[in-house]
């Protein structure tokens, strides 16, 4: 069975990826129902950011984070029926992200998705955009506060 | 859809263990209550449809626009 694959993308161009890297969501995303098999791949080297890359449409990809870069104490409770789902148990090796929203043109206005983290079973594969209900993580997290807008170079 | 009528205190039972109870109703308010197992998510359906709107407004982001 061959091992390797391609997709052509609109952001990266045709990219070469293993089969066995691709991460499924059974769902696919909110919005996106058929989208169910990703890569990641980092956006630059060095960089926080990675992209999650649909390789069944070669138009659709996110940006995504681990939450945890700024926001240290993010720690959303896992719903049973998510673990269920994607046959966590607690010693299960996991990635948390979240999706990142950058308006046009405008980096600063940057937000994350903290109310829909995407929770990743690294041993198996399976993935799913989890809805976290917590007044604590808003659907659009703003990443530089007010204050920090006027100090942060362009 | 299934469209049934539930005074106060009546309920409705979804599938194997799922149970909707009208527990008050107050002028425009209704008070609703769900018994169902741990592994079956309940949420607010507008906390869906504003992720959903926020998963398509991400699938728009460019690479450029990305930090350093």
């Amino acid at each position: 069975m061959m091992t390797s694959d391609a997709i052509e993308t609109t952001r990266f161009g045709s990219v070469a990826f293993d089969v066995r890297d691709v991460v499924t969501l059974d769902e696919g995303f909110l919005g996106f129902p058929d989208a169910k098999r990703f890569i990641v791949l980092q956006h630059k080297e060095g960089s926080p950011f990675c992209w999650l890359q649909s390789v069944d449409a070669g138009d659709l990809a996110f940006l995504v984070i681990d939450p945890g870069h700024y926001v240290p104490d993010y720690a959303p409770d896992m719903p049973v029926d998510v673990a269920k789902q994607l046959e966590l148990d607690e010693e299960t090796p996991r990635l948390v992200y979240t999706i990142v929203t950058i308006p046009k043109g405008q980096p600063d206005d940057m937000t994350l998705n903290l109310a829909g983290p995407i929770l990743i079973n690294l041993e198996n594969r399976l993935a799913k955009q989890v809805v976290v209900e917590d007044h604590r993580y808003p659907i659009r997290y703003k990443v530089f506060s007010q204050e920090k807008q006027g100090h942060s170079a362009a | 859809m299934l469209v049934l009528t539930r005074k106060v205190n009546q309920s409705i039972v979804i599938g194997d263990g799922i149970e909707v109870v009208v527990l008050e109703v107050r002028g425009e308010q209704v008070r609703i209550g769900i018994k169902a197992p741990r592994d079956v998510a309940v949420h607010r359906k507008e906390i869906y449809d504003q992720i959903l709107e926020e998963n398509v407004s991400a699938s728009g982001t460019d690479v450029g626009d990305v930090p350093e």
